[in-house]
């Protein structure tokens, strides 16, 4: 899978004090990638980082392999929303702030402009000055503005930021879409109930440091089974090319499939090797538990309201 | 792209609310000067012809106002984007930091043609009723100030207008310039014009050293007034002045975090 966006060893001082130290993480193409933590925690410096708006004082940041602060015009692959709300022209409507971005962007067909706009459930107010439009509104042009030039890189600084849940769904399927043909979607957020939806992978930052990365797709396809014969079990799925990890969690088994449809080659397998399946059921993972648990192993956390 | 960016500054500086203020101070700006009673008193000479009312528009004008009114529009034109937190959306987009800066400095270097070009066109309209004929006396900008010395013809006081508000728009381009550059460093529209307005404020004080005068950047607002050598040296520390701003600008823009 091609890495679309790559960050290493990245670190941004003021003066004495570090606001990011040395974080790391790849974010590949069909992946959301998604940056949680509590606030003050360092993720709107990473975006502002990555997308080349700050300058690291340590590190580098790769866009499609390459430094996108010595090639602009790497930018016309990028979509991005930065500012929450996201920020526009407030004496233009909200179509003549897309036209600009189009312009910007070296031109986009106007029918993707509708399409766009449509698409953010927001045609009605096209015509609209920008003052007059809610956050939510806001937000969601900026979404429009950003998936505008249909970029193989998307980042979204709190996409989610003043929405309802309807536009909330909305955005969310936008950067489903957007992962789905095969664009790599980097933000960051607070509402983690979201993210373990459809996120691939989440990095908890905290103080500036990236203290834990969870492959959320992994534990996706994460499954637990009560079974005969345990051993013989682990042993001969862990032989078969769609199990990739299995091992013994007590009485049961708890292995990562593959594909999520392979799920019925297992029941199979173990059906032709005589071995009785008593309980089968998917792994779930708590990710606003975990987050809890490991943003609380600092005491100056403890305290927090976990979204 | 240049061309793109250019047009799109142009339409934010349409937009720009000090624009529209200024127009408005300058539509009603010469009329004072052609009818204010206190004229003889201020400049030892009364008004009587058309072509001396532009002439005591720019004299009244270049020292505090239009500086002013020039700081201010330049400070906007990055510093609204600041505010509205459009400039990050723009640098988003592939635009070289030094491309978009470029295009604003542009515009601001043209906005004080756009308002001397406005003020002159309202003062030659304000001065009608005095007539465009020739007449005995000087235009206020020559070298016999408004008293002249004798019969002045309608094109060569036309002439000697066109010269002087072209070269004091030349004089206001490093205020513009200089109002871009703290505009950069502070990030913010007020302090961009105010610590612009303050350094004018300060060469002014500076006239004490007399040696340090001719060098000043409030000295050459007063540089139609000049010719031949001393023109040209104005001309040449305007550019000096104007490069080192411009200079300094795009190479803090080009590492600023935004």
């Amino acid at each position: 899978m091609q890495t679309l966006i790559e960050v290493n060893n990245l670190s941004k001082r003021y003066g004495k004090k570090t606001i990011i130290d040395d974080i790391s993480f790849k974010v590949n193409a069909g992946e959301v990638y998604a940056l949680v933590g509590p606030n003050g925690a360092g993720k709107t410096t990473v975006i502002r980082l990555v997308t080349g708006l700050s300058f690291p004082t340590d590190g580098e940041v790769k866009l499609f392999g390459e430094n996108a602060s010595k090639k602009p015009s790497l930018r016309h692959k990028l979509g991005a929303v930065v500012e929450a709300p996201a920020a526009f022209y407030p004496y233009l409507s909200g179509e003549d702030n897309l036209k600009l971005h189009a312009k910007l962007a070296g031109g986009v067909k106007a029918e993707r402009i509708d399409e766009v706009l449509e698409m953010m459930e927001l045609s009605y107010a096209r015509a609209q000055k920008l003052a007059t439009y809610s956050l939510g509104m806001r937000q969601r042009l900026g979404v429009a503005a950003a998936v505008l030039t249909k970029p193989d890189i998307l980042i979204l600084d709190e996409p989610a930021s003043g929405m309802d849940p309807l536009s909330l769904h909305l955005v969310h399927s936008v950067l489903r879409e957007a992962a789905r043909n095969g664009a790599a979607v980097l933000l960051s957020t607070h509402h983690l109930d979201e993210v373990v939806t459809y996120c691939s992978r989440v990095a908890i930052l905290e103080e500036g440091k990236l203290i834990d990365e969870v492959n959320l797709h992994d534990r996706r396809q994460r499954y637990r089974a009560k079974v005969s014969q345990i051993q013989r079990a682990e042993d001969i799925l862990a032989d078969t090319d769609f199990v990739r990890h299995i091992k013994q969690r007590a009485d049961e088994l708890v292995f990562i499939l593959a594909e999520k449809e392979d799920l019925a080659k297992v029941t199979a397998t173990l059906f032709e090797n005589n071995i009785s399946l008593f309980e089968l059921m998917p792994d779930t993972f708590n990710l606003k538990a975990y987050y809890r648990e490991q943003i609380n192993i600092n005491p100056r956390f403890q305290e927090r309201v976990v979204r | 792209m240049m061309i793109r960016l250019l047009s799109i500054e142009f339409g934010k500086l349409l937009r720009l609310s000090s624009l529209r203020f200024s127009l408005i101070v300058l539509a009603i700006y010469p009329f004072l000067w052609a009818y204010a009673p206190g004229v003889f008193k201020a400049y030892g000479s009364y008004v009587v012809s058309a072509f001396q009312v532009p002439a005591l528009s720019l004299l009244s004008s270049m020292q505090f106002l239009l500086p002013l009114l020039v700081a201010i529009a330049s400070a906007e034109l990055l510093g609204l984007e600041m505010i509205h937190g459009t400039l990050a959306t723009v640098l988003l987009r592939p635009v070289t930091r030094s491309g978009l800066l470029l295009s604003k400095i542009i515009i601001a270097i043209s906005y004080p043609f756009l308002l001397i070009g406005f003020m002159f066109i309202v003062s030659l309209i304000a001065g009608i009723p005095l007539g465009f004929s020739d007449f005995v006396g000087g235009t206020g900008v020559g070298p016999s100030g408004l008293v002249g010395d004798g019969l002045l013809t309608a094109s060569g006081a036309m002439l000697e207008l066109i010269r002087a508000y072209f070269i004091a728009g030349i004089s206001l381009l490093p205020i513009s310039l200089l109002s871009i550059l703290f505009t950069v460093i502070f990030m913010n529209v007020a302090s961009g014009a105010l610590a612009t307005l303050t350094v004018l404020i300060l060469m002014q004080l500076l006239v004490v050293f007399p040696w340090l005068e001719p060098y000043l950047l409030s000295s050459q607002l007063n540089s139609y007034f000049s010719s031949g050598v001393s023109l040209g040296r104005a001309f040449a520390l305007i550019a000096l002045y104007s490069a080192v701003f411009a200079v300094s600008a795009m190479l803090i823009f080009e590492r600023k975090d935004y």
